[in-house]
Order: C-alpha cells, then structure tokens, then sequence
C-alpha cells in the first residue's frame, strides 16, 4: 500500500493536503480523545462499583453492562440522530446573545462532544469488562492494608487500585481508540470529518484510489502510534503481581447509600443500550411495513453466511497457527502469527484498500479477476479478525495443553493425534468464545464491507448504512434490530463464561 | 501490665453460623500473642474486626483504653491505631520499597524510626527494588517494617510466616521475634502452625468453632492442653485414660466417650530398664517401628487402645514384641 500509493500520480493530493489534511487529523485526535475520556468515565467507573459494592441489583447490572457492545457505533449514532435538536434553543440564545460566529463555534463544539459521547455510550464495555477483571483479580489484601495504613478508601483507590489497573485500563481504551479510528458510519452521520471518512469521500466521492490510499497509509501511521504510546505505558508499569488467591469482597450498601452506584450504573446502560434499543423497537414497529420491502431475511441470512463462514475460518486458522507455534515452538511460526494478528488494529477501510490492491496485483500479473467477490470479502474479513480469534485460543494451548504436548509426545502420538485427541477437547470452551467474538464483530462490521461487497450483496450492516444515507433512519432501525439481536445472544453468553471462569 | 487491646463478648455471623462466639481476651503492652485454631475457627475473622475490615455483629473491642468497637462505635480501619501484615505481604508491586515504608500515613513523620527500623531489618540494599525483584524472606520484613514505620500501637499478623518455605521460615521466624521483641510492640499473630505459636508468642489463644478453647502460656498449653482438640492441634500426642496414671493433675474430659483423658505426648513414654520406679506405667504389643533418623517411633496397642512413643534407643525392639512403657508426668 505504502508503495503503491507513493508511485501513483495523483492529481487530488495536493489540493487534500492544502484544503482537509489538516482537518482529517486534528478531528481524528479530538474524537479519539474524547471517545477516551468518556469511556474512561464510564467504563471505569462502573466496573468499580459493580466490583466492589454489593448494591440492590449488583448482579443484573453486572451482565446489563455489557449490553452495548451489541450495538455497533453506527446504529448509537442514527439512534440519537435528533440529539443535537435537543441544543436548537441553546444555540439560537448563543446566537442572539454573542453572535453568529460563537454559535458556530458552540454548534461544532457541541458535534464532538455528542459523536464522542454518542460513540463511547457503546464503546464502554471493552474499558469496564477489563478494568472490571483487573479490580476483581487484585483481591481485597492491598486495599486492606492501605486502609490500615490510614488511608481512606478514596485515596486507596486513587493510589492503589487504579495504578494496579493501568495496564488493563489502557488495553481497554487502545481497543476504544482504535474502534474510533475505524468507524465510518457515526463520523459520516455526525459529519465530523476523520480520517476513515477521508478515505471513503476520496475514493467513492472524488474516485481517486491513489490519495485514499494514502490517507489510509496515514491513518495507519496514527494506529502505529497508538499501539506504540499503549506499549509504552505498559512498559512503564515495571511491576508484576500474581492474582490474588483471595477472593474480593464487596462492602454492601443499601438505602441511600445504595443510589450513589446505582446512577453510576444506570447512566451507561440507559445511554448505552435502552435508550437506542427501545428507539429501535418502537421504530420498527412504525415501519413494520417495510420489513418485506428491504427483504430484511434475506439480509440477515447474507449477515449469517458471511459471519459463520469467517468466524469458523479464522477460528480454524486460529487452532492451525496456535497449535503449530505452541507444538513445534518454532520461532518463525511465532513472529509470523504476531504479525498476522496485526490485522485487528488495522481499520477496516484500511484493510479494504489493501486487499484491492492485492486483488488489482494478481488481475494485472496472472489474471486472476477476484475483486467484487465474496471470496475477496472473507479473506479481508478474516485479516480483520484474525487476531480475535488468534490470542484467545493462542493463550489457551499456553495455558493447559504445553506439558501435556511434551507428554503425548514422549507417549509416540503424532502432531495431529495430539491435536485432536488432546488439545481440542481441553480448549474447546475457548474455542467456542473465540468464534462468537469473531460472530459479533462480523455481523457488526461496517466501512470493510462497504468498500468489498460484492454488486447486489448486502449484508444488515450496509443496508443500515444506506437506509439511513437515504433519510430513512426510521426504516433503517429494522436491519439494525436483527443486528442487535444477532449479537445479544452470543454477548450474554460470553459474559456469563467471564463470571464463571471467575 | 497495662492493657492494649480488650476483646469482649465479640460475635461474627456468616450466614447464620458462627464464625466467632463470644470470645473475650486481652492483650498487655510488648506482648506477643497468637491465635491458633483449624482452618475455620475464627481466627482471620478476629483479625478483620479487630481491624475494622468486617463489622461484629455483637461485643466491644477497646484499643488503648479507646473504644473502636461496641453498640453505637464503629471506627474506620484507617482510624485505628493498628496495623495489619498480611499472609501474601501485600505489597504494593506498583511502588517501590521505599514507597511502600512510606506509604503509611503516620510514616513521612517517623523520618528516623523508619531508617532504624530499616537498618534493623537489614533492607537498606533494598530500598530503591520492586517487590517482584527482592526474596521471600525481603519481602516478610519490607512488609512488617511498612507496618511498624506507620508506628501503631498494635500489629496484627495474618499467618506471617506461612509463605515462606520451611529452611527461610526459621530464619524469618527468629528474626521477626527479636525485631518484635527490641521495639516492645504489642503483636497479635494468626497461625494454623503449633510450632509458630509455641516459638513465638507469650501468650497463646485457642479458637475452635469461633469459641474460646484455652488461653494461656504456649507451653502450659503444649503440656497441659485442656481438650482432646487443643492437645492433638499442637503436635502428636496419645490421649490415655486417666486412670492409667491417676496422679496426673491435668485431664479433660473426653467429648466422644465422656472419659477422664490425658494427653500423654510420645516423648513421655519411656522404657525404663529398672523395674521397680514409681512411673505409671502402660503394657503394648509393638506392631510398628518407624526409625526417623535420630530416635524411633514405637507404635504399639493394648486392648483397644492404640499408642506411640518416641524411643531414643529402640534399634533392638521388634514388631510383636511385648514392651511396658513407663509415663513421665511432669
């Protein structure tokens, strides 16, 4: 791609540098950031009260906040469609009291801090299910004794529990971050013009293949970035602790002092799941009509095909890979399968202009015509999330199956008798989890599939997409629905397999 | 002596079952007392109110002539004048050591104390390493010496020593005691171990069930334990009718046979090669022989009863012979 895209001429580059570089990046930061900064708030604040206070409700809230993760960014997005109608009076005060300049100001003002705030109501989970594991896995000891020491329990939290938490809180919001980076469908509606939005208004707006492309080189600069501040910070927290043996207890509170965390929880799961989830139905049942109009079956058995189809691919490639590394301990398997895994912080858009290139190479050098096939979707699907399926399964052939390996090996069984009489059933429960991960994201996936469906094919993702492109948010809420549906079941099942292994 | 710690009528409910029992004790300044029992009798659980990190549900604990704990007082952990080590040490792997000795609050004021204290517990090379990178027995003391850098008046330990492996637990062991011992700290140690309890405490209490079993000094209880369950909690021992040694001033009563026991520990039987002392004495069939390197355990049965002996020159006995053991009574 990088080659590609500095050897080609393009004659919009220039102008794209001049006009909305700048734009595309200061607006790319200040989404990130913010989307950070509210995840943050929610994320980490509600895993801490669900890990430590035994309130009424503790255990619905503990699995009702994983919820949005059903809902991808652009369905949060057409669910608060009119939520800057809400600012009209304030914006028109602002107007008549300062002027026509700060009401603009206020109005762009207001469009970051809503998409931010818009996006991270659904994005929260990644920040809360691992700050959540990392409270629930530090036991109760180091809280104990700071609060011996004399220290309250809000100075305990600030010095201890968080610091503790870091390297798992910033995982959480690298996978934030990144899922901004690649979002198309909420910037696009929201008309805050980042880098993937560049990418899509340079290709299929201005058909310069060339600048998209290097707009996605640039984009792949700051996931670098990214990817490398997060190492860094890790890199910083020189220590290392065993998980506590001893459980976390939780301080029960009832009465008033229960309402404290109950808003703490209530506030995400509202903005997060009810409120777009209950628009939706209500949507739908307006335009019930049109169910047969948009053949939303057909859709969803597109959805269905696309997303059992990769994730059974990548999970098999996943065990392939693991088990090869794991099994023969071979170096070049190891770095070969790290650098496979990139993929997933890759964005989607920008793995979609990759794979045409590539497509575009073996049309030109052996004539091989694969772009606009489904087969060019799958592969591009399973780049995107192969690392989804990879580290999990990765991690469990390194947790229960390598003495055992050396066992079966020294017994005469031959690598694939091993496998299949030994490994898979061990890591079967991962496996499973890692095909439903992959399940989620790919029915959830957007801008990839925007750029590489085949003519005619549409999945509920872009028919979400396009409906509500055309003014049809409301008829638009009946893909999105099966969406919803679709990646409710496998969410809630995974999070009860977190509480379990727990 | 005067009094640090003053535990009354305290009771802990989990559930409905008793975790403690209306357990009262005392602790007097520079002693070290510990609290032994099974797994289960109560004795973190005693630690955790006393330290504030559970609420009792009935009783009153007075810490320095101050209540911290009855009917209407509940005194914040970080309000009290204690501190607790842990089991796992619970150092901050995110700090320092230095930082953890000074993350007390009370700490940063004690500027000279804690270098003493450092020096002491010879940790001073260690100051600027983080937990994961010094020992095992570096860790036991970073920890106890964060402890007693916040200068409380109490130190409550949670089965300080159980993470340690048995050639570093001695060593650990003798220098915690003569640390403990310089400052005159008033300790109150938890430990499932008998022998923890017997080197280093004053004073020892015994929790079974979460009721009081026996408190008193730990050799009195090791020679003079007043049930069948605090006998066999501190080593082996034969439980022997009394009325095989009627002279003996220390029995109990025997919950499963209702019985006037003694706890007669293998040391105390010997073979006499006199006949004629005034020792009781008990007739045994040998039925097996264990040589532990410097003395041989004897086992042996007279009717039902089955016992052992610890014998220092047993090398001629043999399986089935008939033997009469003499029982040294103190």
């Amino acid at each position: 791609m990088v080659i590609f895209s500095i050897s080609s001429f393009s004659s919009n580059w220039d102008h794209i540098t001049e006009t909305v570089l700048v734009t595309y990046s200061m607006n790319t930061v200040a989404l990130v950031l913010g989307t950070i900064f509210f995840t943050l708030l929610f994320g980490v604040s509600s895993a801490w009260v669900v890990a430590s206070y035994k309130f009424p409700g503790y255990k619905i809230f503990k699995w009702l906040l994983v919820l949005p993760l059903s809902i991808p960014t652009y369905i949060a997005a057409y669910a608060y469609f009119d939520i800057l109608d809400v600012f009209n009076p304030f914006l028109i005060w602002v107007r008549s009291a300062i002027g026509f300049e700060a009401m603009q100001l206020t109005n762009n003002l207001l469009v970051y801090l809503l998409t931010a705030l818009v996006m991270s109501s659904v994005l929260y989970p990644y920040v809360y299910l691992l700050a959540r594991a990392s409270f629930e896995s530090q036991g109760s000891h180091f809280i104990n004794v700071a609060r011996s020491l004399g220290h309250s329990g809000r100075a305990v939290f600030w010095k201890i529990v968080l610091p503790l938490s870091r390297p798992a809180i910033v995982a959480g919001i690298t996978l934030v971050a990144m899922e901004t980076l690649s979002d198309y469908g909420a910037v696009k509606h929201f008309g805050v013009q980042t880098f993937t939005y560049g990418i899509f208004r340079t290709w299929l707006g201005m058909g310069d293949l060339t600048s998209a492309l290097r707009l996605a080189v640039i984009l792949m600069i700051f996931t670098l970035g990214i990817l490398f501040i997060e190492k860094r910070i890790r890199a910083q927290s020189r220590f290392s602790y065993k998980s506590a043996t001893s459980s976390f207890e939780k301080i029960k509170v009832g009465g008033k002092k229960s309402i404290f965390p109950l808003v703490v929880c209530s506030i995400p799961v509202v903005f997060g799941f009810m409120i777009p989830f209950f628009r939706m139905i209500s949507w739908a049942w307006f335009s019930k009509n049109y169910i047969a109009e948009i053949s939303v079956f057909q859709l969803a058995s597109n959805t269905l095909l696309v997303a059992i189809i990769v994730s059974v691919s990548t999970v098999l490639l996943s065990i392939l890979l693991g088990f090869s590394s794991k099994y023969f301990k071979s170096k070049i398997i190891y770095t070969s399968n790290r650098l496979a895994s990139l993929g997933y912080s890759t964005p989607g858009a920008v793995i979609a202009m990759g794979a045409l290139i590539l497509v575009g190479y073996l049309s030109d050098t052996f004539n091989i015509l694969l772009s606009g096939t489904l087969f060019l979707l799958f592969f591009a699907y399973i780049v995107r999330f192969l690392a989804v399926a990879y580290q999990p399964i990765e991690s469990g052939f390194e947790k229960n199956c390598e003495d055992l390996n050396n066992a079966s090996k020294t017994l005469g069984s031959s690598p694939m008798r091993s496998l299949y009489k030994l490994n898979l059933p061990l890591i079967k429960n991962t496996i499973i989890a890692a095909g439903l991960l992959v399940f989620v994201d790919a029915t959830k996936e957007l801008p990839l599939t925007l750029i590489l469906r085949p003519f005619n094919f549409e999945t509920l993702a872009t028919a979400t997409f396009d409906l509500s492109n055309q003014a049809q948010i409301i008829e638009s809420s009946i893909p999105s629905l099966f969406i919803i549906f679709m990646t409710l079941i496998p969410i809630i099942y995974l999070n009860s397999r977190i509480g379990e292994e727990r | 002596m005067n009094s640090i710690l003053s535990v009354s009528n305290l009771s802990k409910t989990y559930n409905n079952i008793y975790a403690l029992n209306s357990l009262s004790f005392e602790c007097n300044k520079g002693e070290i007392v510990s609290v032994v029992g099974s797994s289960g009798s109560g004795k973190s659980t005693l630690l955790k109110l006393i330290a504030g990190l559970e609420i009792p549900d009935n009783g009153k604990i007075v810490l320095k002539d101050k209540p911290i704990n009855d009917e209407s007082i509940f005194v914040k952990p970080e309000k009290r004048d204690c501190d607790i080590v842990f089991q796992d040490f619970s150092l901050f792997p995110n700090m320092t050591v230095d930082e953890n000795i000074y993350f007390g609050k009370n700490a940063p004021n004690n500027k000279s104390m804690v270098g003493n204290l450092v020096s002491l517990a010879n940790i001073s090379d260690t100051l600027s390493r983080y937990p994961h990178q010094i020992s095992g027995g570096q860790q036991q003391r970073v920890a106890l010496v964060r402890a007693l850098a916040n200068n409380p008046s109490l130190l409550l330990m949670d089965e300080p020593l159980s993470h340690l492996d048995s050639a570093l637990k001695e060593k650990v062991r003798s220098e915690l005691l003569s640390i403990l011992k310089k400052l005159d700290m008033t300790v109150l140690i938890v430990t499932h171990d008998a022998e923890d309890a017997l080197t280093i405490s004053d004073k020892t209490i015994v929790l079974n069930q979460g009721r009081l079993e026996q408190v008193d000094t730990p050799r009195n209880i090791y020679k003079y334990p007043k049930s069948e369950y605090v006998a066999r909690l501190f080593g082996k021992t034969n439980i022997l009718p009394l009325k095989l040694m009627p002279g003996s001033k220390h029995s109990f009563k025997q919950k499963s046979s209702d019985n006037k026991m003694v706890s007669v520990r293998p040391h105390q039987l010997i073979i006499e090669s006199g006949t004629n002392s005034s020792l009781p004495k008990i007739k045994g069939q040998i039925t097996n022989i264990f040589n532990n390197g410097h003395s041989y355990n004897v086992e042996a049965k007279c009717e039902d009863l089955v016992f052992m002996a610890e014998i220092k020159n047993g090398s001629d006995l043999k399986i089935g012979e008939t033997v009469t053991f003499s029982i040294e009574l103190d």
